[in-house]
């Protein structure tokens, strides 16, 4: 807000003075309203952020969406769907893969937490939740490929529907990780890219694996 | 319209306005007097959290799934967080925060409270209910984490500390809103340019109100 900088309102200056000022004049107009929008504008703003947010997934190109208006709806909807599809044993029993589940849970939001970490300290300009929200989206193509997988599976479970599934992941792996190096390599210096890269090849990598050996009882 | 003579009954003069003789239309009246103006938003404000401790609490008689469980809480926290930091937050107190990056990828925190109270400003029973619902819930799940700890029922860990995370993260927004920052806060009066039909009784307000307030931040 450039427009702001020349605004400087001390202390002492008389409260009613202040009214006159137009105080905010370059700020955007949503900020006065949406104090007082109604929750339905609110819901269906927020619901249409997330939605434009997978579609920048699916075609990775620069794109301030992911970056600057973050949110992390879209990776816990990722991460509970994929953790739901990754669970094995049967549903209803005592011991029904719970542990599995809070497994990919865990992987996943820790995993993402030690990326952000690390580029943060390689000297990376991204804030912490706008690399979460990244990583986390761009966990999309996983997904997709899980399901796949799981219908492939209700088939058969043969040679044929191993090579399928596996050229399926790599597909979807190799796209995860382009989507986010797209977003992420840029803000690091360039003889640090690799650095930074590596790690998130690997975060998605173990993700690939969890999909690709898994088995349904 | 009423005819109010003398001195108004006690009810029209509460916190948020002193009004005397205002011949204000039937509804305007029942909303002041009413100690509850959001009655939805206080609902929903209480409902999803309350919800995620029963839940938690006894989760062993609703399903015998593990999963169900964990994801049923956790999206109920999630519909907490969202909802008291988007929507009950600045309808019951009116105040706001919220993270922002501007052009060149710096981020900021902005905390906003509104300034001048209006018509529909919330009553002190409400702001009673969302500082207690906003401060008992994270204490709880503070409990929930030792229990946790101690019984080694490790598997829901990852649930409760998702759950103080979330409820806490409000829980500082809102005091950081509520007490103003160490950063540099310009005074905003949201509603000034929107309710021209009451100038006399904001510009009374601004002169007695000598609390200290604060508005949006001014990214350097």
């Amino acid at each position: 807000f450039p427009g702001l900088a020349d605004v400087s309102i001390s202390q002492d200056i008389p409260v009613e003075g202040e009214i006159t000022v137009p105080v905010g004049s370059h700020s955007p107009d949503e900020d006065y309203s949406t104090l007082d929008e109604p929750v339905k504008d609110t819901i269906m703003r927020d619901l249409k952020a997330v939605g434009k947010k997978f579609v920048h997934v699916m075609y990775p190109r620069k794109s301030s969406a992911l970056l600057r208006d973050w949110d992390l709806w879209g990776p816990l909807v990722l991460c509970v769907s994929l953790a739901l599809m990754l669970q094995g044993g049967s549903a209803d029993s005592k011991d029904d893969g719970g542990p599995q589940f809070a497994e990919v849970f865990v992987i996943i939001w820790f995993g993402a937490v030690v990326i952000t970490l690390n580029s943060k300290l390689l000297g990376g300009t991204i804030s912490f939740f706008q690399s979460l929200c990244v990583l986390g989206y761009c966990v999309l193509p996983l997904t997709v490929a899980m399901l796949v997988c799981r219908l492939v599976l209700l088939v058969g479970a043969g040679t044929i529907s191993f090579i399928i599934r596996l050229i399926v992941v790599v597909a979807m792996f190799g796209w995860s990780t382009l989507a986010s190096t797209a977003f992420l390599a840029d803000s690091q210096p360039p003889n640090r890219k690799a650095l930074v890269v590596y790690p998130i090849f690997l975060f998605y990598f173990v993700i690939s694996w969890m999909i690709l050996t898994f088995t349904p009882q | 319209p009423c005819a109010l003579t003398g001195s108004p009954p006690q009810a029209l003069v509460d916190d948020t306005e002193d009004v005397s003789l205002d011949f204000g239309s039937e509804e305007e009246l029942a909303l002041r007097k009413a100690r509850i103006r959001h009655p939805l938003a206080t609902f929903f404000h209480l409902f999803f959290r309350v919800s995620a401790i029963v839940t938690y609490l006894f989760c062993d008689w609703f399903s015998n799934s593990f999963v169900a469980c964990f994801v049923t809480i956790l999206l109920l926290l999630s519909f907490d967080f969202w909802s008291v930091k988007n929507v009950t937050g600045r309808l019951l107190v009116g105040l706001r925060w919220w993270n922002q990056i501007d052009e060149d990828g710096k981020s900021h925190w902005v905390f906003e409270a509104k300034r001048v109270p209006t018509i529909a400003a919330s009553t002190e029973a409400e702001a009673r209910i969302f500082w207690l619902g906003l401060i008992i819930c994270p204490v709880i799940w503070t409990l929930f984490l030792f229990s946790t700890l101690f019984s080694l029922k490790l598997k829901w860990l990852a649930l409760v500390i998702a759950g103080i995370s979330l409820q806490s993260a409000n829980l500082y927004g809102y005091i950081h809103c509520k007490l103003g920052g160490q950063k540099t806060i310009s005074r905003v009066t949201s509603r000034l340019f929107g309710t021209a039909h009451v100038p006399q009784r904001q510009s009374r307000r601004i002169s007695e109100d000598g609390t200290e307030d604060h508005g949006k931040t001014v990214p350097r």
